[in-house]
């Protein structure tokens, strides 16, 4: 299927506005298959710990990450009821149409 | 959805950020054309019960004072798709997603209204998204 989410970059736009993404630790949840995390990751934050419960999705992810980004996408199964990380580790939390 | 979100709380640093990007609870318009060039279609009948779950669930974290909101704001988001047969696959997903009624009657109104443009006009659904930036407090309010 051919379709085209956000072409005029509305969204990452409105994302670079709200925060200053430079250096900072960024939880991901329900990236989903990693559309809106490549649009993160070029506001240049630090890492970024993209998770969604669809392994699936998780799977397709991982194929279509760039090189440029290896180092610094980290994407995982997970659920946002249970975080598998220790507190307070995270700068910014993107809750990607979850709620 | 509370429970998600106090396990965010738990894995922000002091003072982080959460951003809370989901569509708002308007209904998304299906029209041809894209950019400026779109001319409206049809209007989905969406259902809104997860968004009121979900603002139920923010306004809850609120009260209990483990975030405090900071900006709210909203935007067009657009879906851009070549063919009617794109849009029915989208509509499906999503149908089956949101429990919602079938929208065939929007998807014969689109194939009627692109037989009369040229074969690349694109269809476009256009939805609001909105954006909640909330901080981390560290003090949590008694239940």
């Amino acid at each position: 299927m051919a379709l085209i989410v956000d072409p005029a970059r509305d969204e990452v736009r409105a994302l670079r506005k709200a925060v200053n993404w430079r250096g900072k630790r960024v939880i991901e949840i329900g990236c989903g298959d990693g559309r809106l995390t490549l649009r993160l990751a070029s506001l240049g934050p630090l890492q970024i710990q993209a998770l969604d419960p669809d392994a699936k999705l998780i799977r397709a992810a991982r194929k279509s990450l760039p090189e440029r980004y290896s180092q610094r996408i980290h994407y995982q199964v997970g659920h946002a009821e249970r975080l598998k990380f220790p507190p307070n580790m995270f700068d910014v939390a993107v809750f990607s149409w979850v709620l | 959805m509370v429970h998600a979100l106090r396990e965010v709380h738990r894995v922000l640093k002091p003072n982080g950020i959460l951003i809370d990007l989901r569509p708002a609870a308007k209904h998304r318009r299906v029209g041809l054309g894209a950019g400026k060039h779109w001319q409206s279609v049809g209007v989905m009948r969406e259902t809104f019960d997860d968004d009121w779950a979900a603002n139920r669930a923010v306004r809850e974290v609120l009260r209990l004072r483990l975030f405090r909101r900071e900006a709210n704001s909203e935007f067009d988001l657009d879906r851009v798709m070549d063919s009617t047969e794109d849009f029915r696959v989208w509509l499906d997903e999503f149908v089956q997603q949101g429990n919602m009624p079938s929208h065939e009657w929007l998807v014969q109104r689109l194939e009627s209204k692109k037989k009369k443009q040229s074969e690349a006009t694109k269809i476009t659904v256009r939805g609001p998204l909105m954006m909640g930036v909330m901080r981390k407090l560290e003090r949590m309010k008694r239940e």
